[in-house]
């Protein structure tokens, strides 16, 4: 993960880059006043809610409020850390707002003490405000009906739930692009099999054989494994080498361009070392990741309109490039990694392929310019060198798209996602469904597969529904609703049309058991994943979870499913 | 799976609020493990280890003395300091004798990669030590630290072997005097 | 309890009174379990830092109301983005103290013993005090440390079965940026630290003729200023090392750093990555600590009541691109140099002189020694006894052997490490001192 390529250069930092550091460091100051930006709403300030919450104040979102007509309890104070005795009986909302808003002076809060569905029923605009809604303790048909008026105007929604050791995560949103999603591996953009003028250039003019022993051992392997590729082409019709004989076949080459000494024995080159250890990377074809290839199919790249977000106008104008310019690759990313080589020519290297990236970046930029006229959005780009993601308010089309969002788009060009989930709605819907499908891999009653816990969660749900209650949550109520819960889980699978011996009876045992009790180090576990989840959705770095993802803490095992 | 041990009815009444003065009565992971590489140091014949405290051997000096190629004759001195990190990191390694050499500056700083980039734990001290008496028998000027004893190894191999020659008898070579290192 | 109030516990009583499927086989659900978890369960806390925040809530609201915590660390600005138990206000003051009152204030009944120290400060007596230690710790050196402390804490039966009775179960966290694991140790029994070492990433150190001469990246041109230019400059008088909290050192660092980067026409020095290098500082975020804290305290809880079946042994989590675990067994090492030493008694009497236990090392059927070096611990110090392979150190320690165990300062029960070329790893015996000749 490229975790230091968006540090600024600023050379006395004030207290807030000091308080921040440790997380400017991963998200980048750009990424920090986007969360400085955002307004999130909580839906609930039970134990995970309010865990959530806790994770987002810290690193410093711009604003929250909770949403939530309960009177605190004395098992609340029990298992949230953001409550104490004295709240027992006031307002849940009020309560946890005083005590979060204690974590960080940045961060304004307030709460509002009402349930969900008046809001929904009265004040249905109140929550078009929003970043993102995070939602908790919700029963099935509140869920239900915040999230269709969410899906609606387009705001991204996170559901999260903690239920005895087992919790649950889903996102729901229409459309969340990603420009730096920082691959914690990716291979790095060098086109040794198919050079640039710059590249050919500066390798053939450096001459191997006339070089003094300290120059040949200190030549970059880029400039090694371009010469010797090179050759190979010229004895091969111009082709590369194509299998793993072919590419032991040029190792072996490059292993005989080692210098001996006087007396034979090749000399200790580690350059050379390097060139070998880099042919099998080094030599896969350059071309468009399938996930940039799906951005370029996509309709809205395909047919830009003037309201399309930046993302997509710059996304068609890479595309655009690689189509002619690029010759089917994408812009040069413009980095080389670092290697045995003296400093003067690592550098030079460096500057050959900065130069074409720029170059591309021009390119990609005159783009920009004819597709901005030709929709009629004929705003100048901004040239200011002001740092500014186009991601940091999406779904703004009036953004204009500065020179510093075309070279970041650029430069992640091969790591741009874009995510867009299901509804609630669609998931929830038997006609279109997904469990169905993925139930029937249960039937071989693999024991390690948490896809059992989402059937046993719906299934609480659906519990909850018949007898308004969870089962297992009133005292002495575990024996007589194992039965219950039993023929409510028949009955679902039933209507999912999955065989119902792939539910084992022990975890409808487990599940009354939990009786929808909330353990502190799940929703404490769940706070955290979620948290992060919605600073990806606000700072739109990293990829998220798409879209549900299920902790086990039995086992402390995971599943990401999308639904 | 393990068969879980019975926390019930075990006590655990430690004098849980005192700092013991007593301190450890077992040694460190590092210290076992040097005490391992110390007693199975095999050392050239042109090699010693001096521990100026014998119940520390965690701070040593080696004692080269190559008794071949350009450093013949010559004795330098190296201090080891090996952390509480041992062997996941590498011990903390420099040259007390000043030294005419391309992979040995004048501050003692010595160049060799199983010291720093090349470490891994499953090398020893042993390891070091082989590494040192190499680069006395193969100085390398193609990755100094010394620049202009690297260039002059590269130019005019007569010229070095006089100059290590000099340094060694103590004297100056350009405008550094070395201290004389013979044994 | 008196400070407990009407369903304060109901969420966790659900699960420690009702038994279910996926308990542990020892699991007994039941009313005491909680109580004694209240009342008899002592659990030390490694570090208050991220982790350790974390770690004190969830263990606080579990019901885990015995806790110690160790920290010998201040609070600084920097904390404050993950630390949550800590204020503006409380910048420069202990860690340890801060937290544990905070915590005992907010969860009633919960009584956090602060130490302000480093956990070499505190001997056996002190560890074997607790139920389970659980870590959150930035440092493989300190992680090693207690590991060695709790295999040292072990005992064993006359047959060197472990006595199970002496294993105190080790909850390990640890994070970086997005990235985290959480591991579950029972010495003596499951994989401990030394048998994983090569799990932690080795230290980043670029090659000092890089550094000197060939710099290519804006941390070659940092670490030249730190390794090579400090000591010739000594910037800040002739003993002053260079203390990264210190901003007049960074800032004299970055600007040397700038100039040598500009002589090579290399890009990207910055203040921030000079701080960076200079500290060795690893990114961190709220989310990742409470992830791993959380997965921690629930092991904790597992582990005090058998509940559940624990972790078996190790999780790796990364939530940068979609949220991930990996779950497995990291194996137990039979040569572990820490955790696969039973120690063997060795019986001799006070009048035996140390040249007796040589010999005995080499003569006996069981060992055959070859040419054994033998040390030990007298007063917390270590003591070199005898190592004949080393000139040096033979020459200081011959003496040794004319001596009996009693003049060396040995007592009974003392630990004795023995190296030697025919074992793979040390071999740790148990000195059996008695009085009168009562050798076999």
């Amino acid at each position: 993960m490229s975790i230091q390529s968006q540090i600024s250069t600023e050379s006395h930092p004030g207290e807030k880059t000091k308080k921040y550091d440790r997380q400017l460091r991963l998200w980048g100051d750009h990424g920090q006043s986007a969360l400085e930006m955002a307004k999130v709403c909580l839906v609930n300030a039970n134990a995970t809610g309010t865990e959530i919450m806790k994770n987002l104040i810290l690193p410093g979102v711009g604003s929250f409020t909770i949403i939530d007509d309960n009177k605190v309890g004395g098992e609340d104070v029990g298992n949230n850390f953001f409550l104490d005795k004295d709240s027992i009986g006031k307002s849940r909302a009020h309560a946890a707002t005083e005590f979060l808003l204690e974590l960080n002076e940045d961060v304004n809060g307030d709460f509002i003490e009402e349930s969900v569905d008046n809001l929904l029923q009265n004040n249905p605009t109140f929550f078009n405000n929003f970043t993102v809604v995070i939602a908790c303790g919700l029963t099935e048909k509140s869920l239900l009906d915040l999230a269709n008026l969410l899906w609606d105007n387009d705001i991204p929604l996170l559901v999260c739930r903690s239920y005895g050791l087992i919790g649950y995560l889903r996102i729901v949103l229409k459309e969340h692009t990603v420009i730096e999603s920082h691959p914690d591996s990716a291979l790095d953009d060098l086109r040794l099999d198919s050079p640039f003028p710059g590249l050919s250039d500066y390798c053939k003019n450096l001459d191997l054989e006339a070089m003094s022993k300290k120059d040949h051992s200190h030549t970059p392997w880029l400039v090694i494994l371009y010469k010797f590729i090179q050759d190979w082409k010229r004895s091969h019709n111009g082709e590369l080498p194509k299998n793993y004989k072919e590419k032991n076949q040029l190792k072996e080459l490059i292993r005989e361009g080692i210098r001996k000494s006087e007396n034979g024995v090749p000399e200790q080159e580690d350059n050379f070392d390097e060139a070998i250890r880099h042919v099998n990377t080094a030599l896969t074809h350059t071309k468009v990741p399938s996930e940039v290839q799906q951005i370029f199919d996509d309709p809205c790249c395909r047919q830009l309109t003037s309201e399309s977000k930046p993302f997509w106008i710059l996304a068609r104008a890479v595309q655009e490039f690689v189509a002619n310019e690029g010759s089917g690759s994408l812009p040069l990313r413009g980095n080389i990694p670092d290697m045995t080589a003296d400093s003067e020519r690592y550098i030079q290297l460096q500057n050959v392929y900065r130069d074409q990236s720029n170059q591309d970046i021009c390119t990609v930029t005159n783009y920009i310019q004819t597709l901005l006229q030709s929709l009629g959005r004929d705003e100048p780009l901004s040239v200011s060198s002001e740092h500014r993601s186009p991601s940091s308010s999406p779904g703004q089309p009036q953004d204009n798209i500065s020179d510093s969002d075309i070279k970041l788009f650029c430069r992640n060009a091969s790591f741009l996602r874009v995510i867009r989930t299901r509804s609630l709605s669609q998931e929830y819907a038997a006609s279109c469904s997904k469990i169905t499908d993925l139930a029937s891999r249960l039937d071989n009653t693999d024991e390690d597969d948490e896809l059992v816990h989402y059937i046993m969660l719906r299934v609480v749900d659906r519990f909850r529904t018949e007898f308004n209650r969870y089962p297992g949550a009133e005292p002495d109520s575990m024996e007589p609703d194992i039965a219950k819960l039993k023929g409510c889980l028949c009955k679902m699978l039933q209507e999912w049309g999955v065989n119902p011996i792939c539910v084992k009876d022990d975890f409808v045992h487990e599940y009354c058991r939990y009786g929808a009790s909330e353990l502190h180090s799940v929703a404490a576990f769940m706070g955290g994943a979620a948290a992060q989840e919605v600073i990806k959705m606000i700072v739109c770095q990293f990829i998220p979870v798409n879209n549900t993802f299920i902790y086990n803490a039995m086992k402390q095992s995971s599943l990401s499913v999308e639904l | 799976m393990i068969k879980l041990f019975s926390l019930k009815g075990q006590q655990k009444d430690g004098a849980a609020n005192s700092k013991s003065g007593m301190g450890p009565k077992k040694a460190s992971a590092a210290q076992l493990r040097i005490t391992k590489d110390i007693n199975e140091l095999n050392l050239p014949k042109t090699c010693l280890t001096e521990f100026p405290d014998p119940d520390d051997l965690l701070t040593f000096k080696l004692i080269i003395c190559p008794d071949e190629g350009f450093y013949k004759g010559g004795r330098f001195t190296f201090s080891f300091k090996v952390g509480q990190g041992y062997p996941h990191e590498p011990p903390k390694v420099k040259c007390d004798t000043m030294v005419y050499h391309p992979n040995i500056d004048l501050e003692g700083n010595v160049c060799l990669n199983i010291l720093r980039e090349d470490w891994k734990p499953v090398l020893t001290i042993s390891s070091i030590v082989y590494g040192l008496q190499f680069l006395f028998l193969e100085p390398n000027p193609e990755d100094p630290l010394n620049k202009d004893a690297a260039e002059v190894l590269q130019n005019n191999r007569r010229l070095f072997e006089q100059n290590v020659a000099k340094a060694m008898r103590g004297g100056y070579v350009g405008t550094t005097y070395f201290e004389r290192c013979l044994k | 309890m008196a400070c407990d109030w009407p369903n304060r516990w109901s969420h966790l009583q659900k699960i420690l009174e009702r038994s279910g499927p996926y308990a542990h086989p020892d699991f007994e659900a039941g009313q005491e379990m909680l109580p004694f978890i209240k009342d008899n369960i002592k659990v030390l806390v490694i570090g208050a830092g991220g982790l350790g925040c974390e770690l004190l809530k969830d263990l606080g609201l579990m019901g885990f109301m015995n806790i110690d915590v160790i920290d010998m660390d201040t609070i600084d600005l920097s904390n404050l983005n993950r630390q949550f138990l800590f204020r503006k206000q409380d910048v420069g003051k202990t860690k340890a103290d801060v937290a544990a009152a905070f915590i005992n204030k907010r969860i009633p009944g919960c009584k956090v013993t602060p130490h302000f120290a480093k956990i070499q400060d505190f001997g056996e007596e002190f560890y074997r005090g607790f139920h389970i230690v659980v870590c959150g710790l930035d440092s493989i050196i300190a992680r090693r440390w207690i590991n060695g402390m709790l295999v040292s804490l072990l005992r064993y039966n006359d047959d060197q079965t472990l006595d199970q009775s002496s294993v105190i179960p080790m909850v390990d966290g640890g994070t970086e940026g997005f990235k985290g694991n959480a591991r579950v140790i029972f010495p003596g029994m499951t994989a401990c630290i030394e048998c994983t070492l090569e799990l932690y990433p080795p230290q980043v150190n670029f090659p000092m003729c890089t550094i000197a001469h060939t710099p290519r990246l804006p941390e070659h041109c940092i670490e030249y200023v730190k390794v090579l230019l400090w000591p010739q400059e000594k910037p800040f008088g002739d003993d002053v090392g260079i203390d990264g909290d210190d901003p007049s050192h960074i800032k004299w660092i970055y600007q040397k750093s700038i100039a040598r980067a500009d002589d090579y026409s290399i890009p990207g020095v910055t203040y921030r990555l000079t701080q960076g290098v200079i500290k060795r500082i690893i990114p961190a975020v709220a989310s990742t600590n409470a992830i791993i804290a959380a997965a921690c305290a629930t092991e904790v809880l597992k582990i005090a009541s058998s509940c559940c079946q624990q972790l078996n042994n190790y999780v790796n989590f990364n939530d940068t691109e979609g949220i991930y675990t990996y779950t497995f067994e990291a194996e137990k090492k039979d040569n572990c140099s820490s955790c696969s030493q039973v120690p063997q008694q060795l019986r001799f009497s006070e009048d035996d002189k140390l040249q007796d236990v040589v010999e005995y090392l080499q003569e006996s059927a069981a060992y055959q020694l070859r040419a054994p070096g033998i040390v030990t611990m007298v007063n917390g110090k270590n003591k070199t006894l005898y190592m004949s392979t080393v000139k040096s150190i033979e020459e200081a320690t011959k003496d040794n052997l004319k001596k009996t165990l009693s003049e060396l300062g040995l007592l009974n029960g003392q630990r004795i490490h023995v190296a030697d070329s025919t074992t793979p790893n040390s071999l740790l015996f148990h000195l059996q001192l008695a009085s009168s000749m009562e050798k076999e």
